[in-house]
């Protein structure tokens, strides 16, 4: 018996081996990418999910949207729709499709006609009507569509012809056309639906993708791998590599040795400890950019003390935000003084920001009435992002500085889901948090973290609700015209830095180690990785 | 004649083997010793508790001030080494033997607490179990059981996560996770010596319930009790490492060993030393103890005696 095993195990043994030895040979053929991913995508259909590992693994792989972002910038480019137009008013778009896009197939589905307008309907229909009959499939729940209050924009979605569609919005909305070009809105097949649905098995299409976009889906094993290959009728033209496989690795120390090693040739979230070996490495080339991101520290504005704006400002001046670059980020990162990074368009270079001065801090502080001091927390999250590598870290050099001037912290850190609910709540004195952006708008920093409504809802954590800052973020919102926007939004963040809601702490550096062999690899300011139009040599 | 003189060689003889018989504690100590392990860990934890009480006055630096122009610095021997920080300095610029010498309090402080609040329910609830049997004794092993049928850390975890992260709750956990071993060592124990001739012979001749319990029946009981407080030891500041590990121990900036090895793992590839020697302290630490611990058995336990 235990023999009979031990012959099984020799045999599969073998039979890997030899599969191994004969991959380079069959990849001498086809090119293969292999890109060591963070973890197991929740899922492939973007629009129930919000991480960035599922939409590495959907979204950017397989589905197209309406609207794109160029790859490796923030620009919007046109992608399934040719062009659009906005009426004036700015309540309807309409957009014209490009013709003869092809839809993926697999063994459960050939597409028997071209992407047309069915497909957006359904795709945009399946998350905004209750009554569809996908709205409740897999689940149900699209956090992004409902986040950016799509439900009570969209009025209607029209088909006009085939090849033309028209949103009707109740309200105009600048930045729309972003956030059409963000994952959520993927494009999915509306025949695929059909026959799934008369099927009986409407929740395969979640589960086995079809898209029209680079690569299609061959094989998913949880914790180990998913397998792509190129959807040869792309109509962007084929991808030039074959197969694209993600080989799923959550400890960076093994994504690093595996990169070293020649087992992968892209990897993400590099430890910014190991920065320095990659560099120096002949065979791995250290890509960096600019993150889309803010790392900040907001106070509970509706707690005293920080109710008081002198407190707020005094403890901005406390914080020696050089130290924090430099043993958090290890060099990875840059002072941030807006809430908004470098990055995107509207940024105030001319705001000053609060300067390390710990005697100043110490004098507004005696002026607001707490020459002694007083005792707080901060809230350090317990994982590691993009925007703040190690809030532990962070944590403890602001809890010196602030001893410095007099005020005691206790550093509190809860389970990652516990700690985004508590601070939604508002139970903080402050807390360590940041975004990175998901559409390269501003609104999307502004609104979504400083307003008043957000203020309510929660997911601003300063539960800062400052009229004049408010009636600025609304009116850029109502306006399609950039150079007025960028003017509004130039103003509200001089309002932000007056009133001191957050400590804006810093924007990191976005690293990509990639193999040296891997060519024309573009780093995705929203943090994604896109596989089309990269290229790798034998 | 003969018989007085049988009698008086018989006393004699009495005499001498009591001469010869040493004290128990000497007795202790001359098989304890012939373990050299165990007397290198008496030692090392001597030295130990001598660190942990002259803490602050033989750190060279506040373990808690961070050098911001010293960050990551190496060993004084190695090359960028400063002489001012023997053992380097970790990512934000503290002392790391100052944050060592200070942790061993903290470690040593876990064990001491966490073993003694162990010993005293442990100890008493075994008592009760060993001595009164039937439904008392039901009801506390049955109890024991569910306790451990949850793994130790698991367990630790849960308590922690309702009681809220800190050093204290962590001792707390840990005395609670231990528990169940206190209390089957000592009902073992108890109810082996329960059935001998002294115990019913004290009976006999009036002695109360709490009495037999606690001068009479305990005493003889202690051995085993005594050998497992101290594996005990290690094995608490063992788990105390892994909750800090696990951001659930001591909390910033606390220099407790587990929580400066969590917070340093980033590093192991780039600065060695911020993940070395709490490891290094951590081990000696927990090495010393279980020597320690063996070291009695073998002098305690009649059994191994030859």
């Amino acid at each position: 018996m235990k023999n009979a095993k031990l012959c099984i195990l020799t045999s599969l043994a073998v039979a890997v081996t030899a599969g191994m030895a004969a991959l380079p040979t069959s990849s001498a053929a086809a090119k293969t990418l292999v890109y060591c991913s963070e973890a197991n995508p929740e899922g492939f259909n973007p629009s129930l999910f919000t991480a960035g590992t599922t939409f590495d693994a959907s979204s950017r792989q397989i589905y197209n949207r309406l609207v794109e972002f160029d790859r490796g910038t923030t620009n919007i480019v046109p992608a399934l729709a040719d062009s659009w137009e906005v009426s004036n008013n700015g309540t309807t778009y309409t957009f014209n499709l490009r013709s003869g896009i092809k839809w993926q197939s697999n063994d459960r589905f050939t597409p028997s006609r071209d992407f047309n307008a069915d497909d957006i309907i359904f795709s945009f229909d399946r998350q905004r009507v209750d009554s569809h009959p996908f709205f409740n499939v897999s689940g149900g729940t699209y956090e992004y569509f409902q986040g950016m209050d799509m439900p009570s924009l969209i009025e209607s979605v029209e088909k006009i012809d085939d090849l033309t569609v028209r949103f009707n919005l109740t309200r105009p909305e600048a930045p729309f056309i972003a956030n059409l070009a963000m994952d959520f809105a993927s494009i999915m097949s509306s025949e695929y639906a059909d026959q799934m649905l008369a099927a009986g098995t409407p929740e395969i299409i979640d589960q086995e993708p079809i898209g029209t976009g680079p690569f299609r889906l061959v094989d998913f094993q949880p914790d180990a791998v998913i397998r792509y290959a190129a959807h040869e009728d792309y109509f962007r033209g084929k991808a030039p590599i074959d197969d694209l496989i993600f080989s799923i690795t959550p400890d960076s120390s093994v994504r690093f040795a595996k990169l070293q090693a020649g087992e992968c040739d892209v990897m993400p979230f590099p430890n910014p400890a190991d920065l320095d070996a990659m560099r120096a490495d002949p065979n791995i080339n250290l890509l960096e950019a600019e993150g889309l991101n803010t790392g900040y520290l907001a106070f509970n504005t509706e707690r005293a003390p920080f109710t008081d704006v002198r407190v707020r400002q005094a403890l901005s001046m406390a914080i020696n935000k050089q130290a924090i670059i430099d043993a958090v980020f290890q060099g990875s990162g840059v002072i941030a003084k807006n809430p908004i990074p470098p990055t995107i368009w509207s940024y105030n270079d001319a705001v000053e920001d609060y300067a390390f001065d710990p005697d100043a801090a110490r004098a507004l502080l005696a002026e607001a009435g707490f020459a002694d001091g007083f005792s707080t927390n901060v809230w350090a999250m317990p994982v590691q992002r993009p925007y703040n590598p190690n809030a532990a870290r962070m944590a403890e050099l602001i809890q010196a500085d602030w001893a410095d001037v007099g005020v005691t912290a206790e550093i509190v850190s809860f389970e990652w889901g516990e700690y985004l609910r508590r601070s939604k709540d508002g139970e903080h004195d402050t807390v360590l948090l940041g975004w990175t952006g998901d559409n390269g708008d501003p609104d999307n920093f502004l609104a979504v973290l400083l307003g008043c409504s957000a203020a309510q809802d929660g997911t601003n954590r300063a539960r800062w609700c400052h009229q004049p800052f408010e009636d600025l973020i609304q009116a850029a919102k109502r306006t399609a015209d950039v150079a007025e926007r960028t003017s509004l939004y130039e103003q509200a963040q001089v309002i932000s830095k007056e009133e001191a809601p957050w400590v804006t702490i810093a924007h990191s550096r976005v690293f990509e180690p990639i193999s040296s062999r891997v060519s024309d690899f573009r780093i995705d300011p929203f943090g994604g990785h896109v596989f089309y139009g990269v290229d790798i040599q034998e | 004649m003969t018989v007085t003189d049988q009698e008086q060689a018989e006393q004699t003889a009495q005499a001498t083997t009591e001469i010869e018989q040493p004290s128990p504690l000497r007795q202790f100590w001359s098989s304890f010793r012939e373990n050299h392990g165990a007397v290198v860990g008496l030692f090392t934890i001597i030295i130990m508790i001598g660190i942990a009480f002259s803490a602050d006055l033989i750190a060279p630096h506040d373990p808690n001030q961070q050098y911001r122009d010293f960050l990551l610095i190496p060993p004084m021997w190695q090359d960028g080494g400063n002489s001012q920080f023997i053992f380097g300095t970790d990512p934000i610029g503290r002392d790391m033997l100052s944050r060592l010498i200070h942790g061993s309090r903290f470690s040593l402080m876990i064990g001491a607490i966490s073993v003694t609040l162990a010993l005293f329910f442990g100890v008493t609830l075994g008592l009760a179990a060993g001595f009164f049997r039937g439904w008392v004794d039901n009801l506390i092993m049955r109890t024991v059981d569910i306790v451990m049928a949850f793994p130790a850390l698991l367990l630790a975890l849960a308590v922690v996560a309702i009681l809220g992260p800190s050093l204290m709750n962590a001792t707390i956990a840990i005395a609670i996770v231990a528990l169940p071993q206190y209390i089957r060592i000592t009902r073992a124990a108890v109810m082996g010596e329960a059935a001998r001739d002294y115990v019913t012979a004290s009976k006999t001749a009036g002695a109360n319930t709490l009495r037999l319990m606690f001068i009479t029946i305990l005493p003889n009981a202690m051995a085993p009790i005594i050998v497992q407080a101290t594996l005990g030891f290690s094995s608490a500041i063992l788990d105390a490492a892994a909750l800090g590990f696990l951001g659930l121990g001591a909390q910033p900036p606390t220099p407790e060993w587990g929580t400066m090895l969590a917070t340093a793992r980033e590093f192991i590839r780039r600065a060695w030393w911020v993940m070395t020697f709490p490891g290094m302290a951590i081990l000696i630490t927990v090495l010393a103890f279980n020597l320690m611990g063996d070291g009695l058995r073998d002098a305690l336990d009649p059994r191994l005696k030859e």
